[in-house]
């Protein structure tokens, strides 16, 4: 009984993780969008087709997201002069939290407000934090669920890659 | 004695075969090494034409990708718009001293139909003359309303929002409609007007 228990929980545990692992999103055309930037303009993801875009959805209430977005802002600050840009999407009701937040990790990327949630849900942003990886082409090429310490690894050498192509 | 003489007889002949041998080996070898040159060199060539192929017909089918990606968006578009029930709304701004344009929301029969933002290079766009088709619609033949929000910054970099209003008739036949947004210089304020075009 007990070996089945096992086993079944196996099963659920291998489902999820390849549910996680992998997204539907991985090989279509990014979904275009435009929102309210931190600085007041209004920004859109086809206006950087040609570049490497990162795209962090991410949320006050979320501890996650606080230890990954100093990690981040090292990645953008180290690789944005070559072709690399990363866009902060708050999924917050209130910007002003987010804001606060912002300003309290002094991170630099560009951070976009998505209070109607409707990016959110064409990213099928269903964990926090979750990013996005856009090849210079427009397509989306990775995509992270949540964040745990070693993951900026990974996103090194994915945007590396990309930047590479 | 004899025996000798015979071994020696024997072993100059088997000497002289080998000789032989090794002499006619010798042009044999370079013969075929310069038919596998050749041989290899001629494999080269139609790998390389074969490549050569490859690489047009990949270009082409690309090309027809394209094509075929056009005509499957024209047809799209005749179906999903008809041009008898199809009503669309542009967008064009002149000056723009008084207005920096941020969003419209388009809204007809009191429904949202459009909220679209405007980026700094879009709104360049506008201002040198450029036409944004903001949406396009199937519209019932009869009366429709369709309420046009502007939000921006107007004089004095101060917050603007305003609206405007147009009833039209939808007849049969597609409809164009233009949102445009002036300057009145003697007022100093941006002024935002809803055309038809005929």
């Amino acid at each position: 009984m007990k070996l089945r228990n096992t086993l079944v929980a196996l099963v659920f545990g291998m489902f999820a993780a390849s549910s996680l692992a992998s997204s539907s999103l991985e090989g279509r055309v990014a979904p275009d969008f435009a929102l309210k930037s931190s600085t007041g303009d209004n920004m859109r993801l086809s206006e950087y087709r040609g570049d490497v875009v990162m795209i962090n959805f991410w949320a006050t209430w979320c501890g996650p997201c606080r230890q990954e977005m100093p990690l981040l802002d090292e990645l953008y600050s180290r690789y944005n002069r070559v072709g690399f840009n990363l866009l902060g999407v708050n999924i917050d009701d209130d910007s002003r939290r987010a804001m606060q937040m912002v300003e309290e990790l002094g991170v630099n990327f560009p951070v976009l407000f998505d209070a109607r949630k409707e990016v959110s849900k064409l990213y099928e942003v269903e964990a926090m934090p979750v990013t996005v990886i856009v090849d210079r082409s427009g397509t989306v090429r990775y995509v992270h669920h949540g964040y745990k310490p070693g993951y900026e690894e990974k996103y090194l050498d994915q945007i590396r890659s990309l930047l590479r192509e | 004695m004899t025996k000798t003489f015979i071994s020696l007889i024997a072993a100059a002949m088997l000497a002289f075969c080998v000789v032989a041998v090794a002499q006619d080996a010798a042009p044999m070898d370079a013969d075929s090494i310069a038919a596998e040159a050749r041989a290899a060199e001629a494999a080269e060539a139609q790998a390389r034409g074969e490549f050569r192929e490859l690489d047009e017909d990949v270009q082409a089918l690309k090309k027809e990708v394209l094509d075929l990606n056009r005509d499957l968006f024209l047809l799209e578009e005749e179906l999903l718009f008809p041009a008898n029930s199809q009503v669309a709304f542009f967008l064009s701004m002149d000056v723009g001293e008084y207005f920096e344009l941020d969003s419209v929301q388009l809204k007809i029969d009191g429904k949202e139909v459009a909220n679209y933002l405007y980026t700094a290079r879009e709104v360049d766009a506008l201002v040198r003359g450029g036409v944004h088709r903001v949406h396009m619609a199937n519209l019932k033949t009869g009366e429709h309303e369709l309420v046009a929000i502007f939000t921006g910054k107007g004089p004095n970099i101060r917050d603007y929002r305003r609206g405007a209003t147009l009833v039209f008739n939808k007849g049969i036949g597609a409809k164009y409609v233009e949102l445009e947004i002036t300057d009145r210089v003697r007022k100093q304020q941006p002024e935002f007007i809803i055309k038809e075009w005929e």
